[in-house]
């Protein structure tokens, strides 16, 4: 083992899950889950296997209470408890769930196809948002009173409990492949086919367009207090500035960057300016924005990271690659 | 502990044809013939039957224009999410069978797999199966552009149906498809019964294997038909091409001609090189690589293929002609200039 697996030898716990680790998340009890493409979630917790679906589960997301929600590629959103329980809370035919969300105020989101469905906490179809075109993407805002649905020529913001449903439609023509609403809820930030990011800054409208991608963007990430917008899809992690008047005219930070292989997946720490990346062969850092220091967490293995999150805390990151294998760290103070 | 490394590529069979042709007969006939392949099947949500297979995926069809500068520029945006999908459960399926609806435009479909790098990485285009009703396919000519276009796209033709035409006819509608696109693979059939490796696994879309399996591509007469709106136009010189001559010729010619440009396939013997460069290009789209060494006998003639509407004949061929080394160099930069291209 290399010197850069020291902190995945001394404090993480690390398994073969032998499929693509689509997703991985903590539960809002602490319980950490990963979704594969095989449509088992697995436990951390002894790395129990679930049966989720028949076929691949396409997403995961942290479910209102505890446990977690995947959506799969059987039509069906399920419920995984802490205790490995799997529950079916919606079905939608021989369509693709391709997105799920949740929010802690009870509310739960599926998108299929051009639809983004509503559920309350007990699983009870609340309503159903219709789009022009295929949902790519949806994001709850923090209080979870809106949730923003990305598509083609651009993004819908919907305020879940209002009675009479039309969204304010954010428009900028092209293909959006997904979407993130800023903690404050001030800015939607769209991801590109085009090797792009698209922004708005909601109480104007004001257009942002972040540029410069060798690659498609896949994931992007707000830090803790918003400052930064961390993003993947360059040989380095891209930061923009979301103050001091940027991203406008400002240049993004670089960081973690110089070996020439691209970032695929960021994660940003729950209280501190410090983001977790994965890269395109497998490694897995953390680096602190302030600082530029950067700490390696697992060494490269061969295929792309595509999981990657913290916990509620911040003192556990848990990663998953495209090849299976995935890992969990402990990164308390001992 | 070591990681699963990456997988070659997924091949994909992209099947067209106009209603009623026999496109969901042949899609079932692959799907239960005994060859042991397992198939994951996208197939579009107006399909005519059902279709019969453990893994069968639904496509809305959606067509998105990419904001690259190019106004042709359409790709399918529903496949490059299907195909993401499909890729996380690799290990189920040996390959993948896409159906278009019989109105499709072939170009997004194609040009998805030129244009996005997801789907450059994980799958190959095997072929563009089109299959065309022996009996309909005249009067289909006649009247729709999309049946004119999935001629032109397609790499291997399965002229079905061929229990309604007499012998006569069939000949009739083979000279009418040469006149649309010369090189594509002819198939006869009746109720879609081709051999199903005359139409998967074939790597009909690489231009090597065209090379292998066809040298008439290089050799074979150029037709001149115009009788249908789309038509082709092919062109043969002796003498090596200066690569930066025909990249400043080939980039005017697609930004200016590219909408009416459906394909353009070419082997070119460069100048100063050893190996053949295979070239293609989905209206304004291009893409090019080496393809191995030239053998000893082999002649070295480079040729071009154009297929598309309103072609300029005369100036299709002084430009690829203008495009050889030794040539005077006025003589190109006349024929880039003849190529302007539209106002961005």
């Amino acid at each position: 083992m290399s010197d850069t697996d020291f902190l995945l030898d001394s404090r993480g716990d690390a398994q073969d899950l032998g499929a693509w680790v689509i997703g991985a998340v903590f539960g809002r009890d602490g319980g950490c889950a990963f979704a594969l493409g095989d449509g088992t979630v697995r436990l951390a917790d002894g790395w129990r296997p679930v049966t989720a679906h028949d076929g691949a589960c396409l997403s995961i997301a942290a479910d209102v209470k505890d446990g977690v929600i995947t959506g799969g590629d059987d039509g069906r959103v399920m419920r995984i408890a802490p205790d490995g329980t799997a529950t079916e809370l919606a079905k939608y035919g021989s369509k693709w769930v391709d997105h799920v969300a949740a929010h802690d105020s009870g509310l739960r989101a599926a998108t299929v196809g051009k639809a983004v469905h509503i559920l309350d906490g007990k699983g009870t179809a609340l309503k159903s948002l219709a789009h022009p075109t295929t949902v790519t993407g949806i994001a709850f805002d923090t209080k979870g009173k809106r949730i923003a649905a990305s598509h083609y020529n651009g993004a819908s913001l919907w305020f879940v409990a209002a009675k009479e449903s039309s969204p304010r439609v954010l428009e900028w023509k092209g293909s959006h492949t997904g979407v993130v609403i800023s903690p404050d809820a001030s800015h939607v930030v769209t991801t590109m086919q085009e090797n792009t990011l698209h922004g708005w800054r909601l109480a104007d409208g004001q257009h942002m367009r972040m540029a410069g991608y060798p690659s498609k963007t896949k994931s992007v990430a707000f830090t803790a207090k918003g400052r930064w917008l961390a993003t993947a899809g360059a040989d380095c992690v891209v930061l923009w500035p979301f103050f001091g008047g940027g991203p406008m005219g400002k240049a993004p930070t670089e960081l973690a960057g110089g070996d020439g292989v691209l970032c695929t997946t960021v994660a940003c720490h729950p209280t501190q300016d410090v983001v977790a990346a994965g890269f395109d062969d497998g490694l897995v850092l953390i680096a602190e924005i302030g600082s530029g220091r950067v700490v390696p967490v697992a060494a490269p293995r061969g295929t792309a990271v595509s999981a990657l999150a913290w916990n509620g805390v911040g003192s556990h990151l848990a990663f998953g690659t495209e090849g299976g294998f995935a890992g969990l760290i402990d990164l308390s103070k001992k | 502990m070591s990681d699963t490394t990456a997988r070659d590529p997924v091949p994909v069979t992209v099947l067209t044809g106009y209603l009623g042709a026999g496109k969901t007969t042949l899609l079932n006939r692959i799907l239960t013939e005994n060859h042991g392949k397992k198939f994951a099947v996208v197939i579009n949500e107006f399909g005519e039957l059902g279709v019969d297979n453990d893994l069968v995926v639904d496509a809305d069809e959606e067509v998105f224009e990419m904001n690259n500068g190019c106004i042709c520029c359409t790709v399918r945006g529903d496949l490059i999410r299907i195909l993401g999908g499909l890729m996380k459960r690799r290990d189920r399926f040996d390959g993948i069978i896409l159906e278009t609806t019989g109105l499709a435009d072939p170009a997004p479909v194609a040009q998805t797999f030129f244009v996005d790098e997801d789907v450059k990485r994980a799958t190959r285009l095997d072929a563009i199966v089109t299959v065309v009703d022996a009996k309909h396919l005249v009067a289909r000519l006649a009247d729709t552009k999309e049946a004119q276009e999935q001629i032109a796209f397609a790499d291997i033709i399965v002229l079905n149906k061929m229990d309604l035409v007499t012998g006569a006819e069939a000949d009739e509608v083979e000279r009418r498809i040469r006149g649309i696109n010369p090189y594509a693979e002819i198939r006869r059939a009746t109720k879609s019964d081709v051999p199903i490796d005359s139409v998967i696994g074939r790597d009909a879309f690489n231009l090597e294997r065209i090379l292998e399996r066809e040298p008439e591509f290089l050799s074979g007469d150029d037709h001149h038909e115009h009788d249908s709106e789309v038509n082709s136009v092919s062109f043969e010189v002796d003498k090596p091409i200066d690569a930066e001559r025909f990249n400043a010729w080939i980039t005017q010619v697609l930004a200016s001609k590219g909408q009416d440009l459906l394909r353009t396939k070419g082997i070119l013997y460069y100048a100063d090189d050893s190996r053949r460069f295979a070239f293609q290009a989905v209206h304004m789209i291009a893409d090019g690589d080496f393809i191995g060494e030239v053998k000893d006998g082999d002649p070295k003639k480079s040729k071009i293929v154009f297929i598309g509407r309103d072609l300029n004949r005369p100036w299709l061929r002084r430009g690829f002609e203008a495009c050889q080394a030794g040539e005077d160099e006025s003589k190109i930069q006349a024929e880039i200039a003849r190529w302007t291209p539209p106002p961005a």
